[in-house]
């Protein structure tokens, strides 16, 4: 497994036999995977769908994935995979909807509205835009700068201490305390849409 | 132990660390709430802030529902 692959851990659980661990794989890249797959499928419903069968297909084949890629991208190809061959069996091909949205060049999204798309999601979406804005206007620069180096460009832990200049253990407790700031004000937003079992 | 749950997130605990921290977040409820929240900062960070309405809990059931296992030699891979 490489061993630059942040989910090898996780991903090692999971070939063992603990479910747990696949959950909380499909926790972390739900909504990734499903950015992904809605480029290609139109409906909401039907992205469900492929994303389940995305992962339901990593599932079975847990076994077989040795580690020559990180995990991600190795579901990322299995999600590509599902959204073609559902686009083979479908209706009519609906394929890279212009509408549903694009990767701008600095790797953000811009979202957009599909068929279907549930107004409800839209406007929760949208609120947690918006607490999210307002967390990061309040939250500390130098705990703000660790978050955004991490998730948003990308780096390392052990890069972003190189960067800042700091102990690698200061990075992991700024990343949580600027998580735990973000989460405590997204809580009220979103708190009754929390999933069950995760 | 919130912390640790950051650290599950992004691969950064202890090999020797990941299973006992999963465990315990997968036991505690306040815990699998942090870890998803803590994924939707990220997601939303990158522009993609939809919330969850159960989504992976139905690819839980789904998966529990059809008895999905590992099957050995299974290439996902593979053309559908």
């Amino acid at each position: 497994m490489l061993e630059a692959d942040a989910d090898a851990g996780l991903v090692r659980l999971a070939q063992s036999g603990d479910a747990r661990a696949f959950e909380a794989l499909v926790v972390k890249y739900q909504r990734r995977i499903a950015r992904h797959v809605a480029r290609f499928v139109k409906r909401t419903g039907d992205v469900e769908d492929v994303v389940q069968e995305a992962f339901i297909r990593a599932y079975r084949g847990l076994g077989s994935f040795r580690g020559e890629s990180a995990f991600y991208s190795w579901l990322y190809r299995i999600a590509t995979n599902s959204a073609l061959a559902f686009l083979k069996r479908g209706p009519g091909p609906v394929v890279l909807q212009e509408d549903m949205g694009e990767e701008r060049a600095d790797g953000a999204f811009e979202p957009g509205v599909s068929d279907g798309e549930d107004p409800e999601r839209l406007l929760l979406a949208k609120q947690i835009s918006g607490a999210m804005d307002k967390a990061l206007a309040r939250l500390q620069p130098e705990l703000a700068q660790a978050l955004l180096l991490y998730e948003v460009e990308g780096k390392t832990y052990k890069e972003i201490a190189q960067m800042v200049g700091v102990p690698i253990g200061t990075v992991r407790t700024r990343i949580f305390r600027a998580r735990e700031f973000i989460a405590q004000r997204l809580e009220p937003v979103v708190g009754h849409q929390r999933p069950r079992r995760w | 132990m919130k912390l640790k749950a950051s650290l599950l997130l992004d691969g950064e605990l202890e090999p020797q660390e990941v299973a006992p921290t999963l465990a315990q977040v997968a036991a505690d409820a306040g815990l699998r709430d942090r870890f998803t929240l803590y994924g939707l900062a990220g997601d939303a960070l990158r522009g993609n802030g939809t919330p969850d309405d159960g989504f992976s809990r139905r690819i839980f059931e789904r998966m529990r529902r059809e008895g999905v296992a590992i099957e050995p030699g299974f290439d996902p891979l593979a053309e559908q």
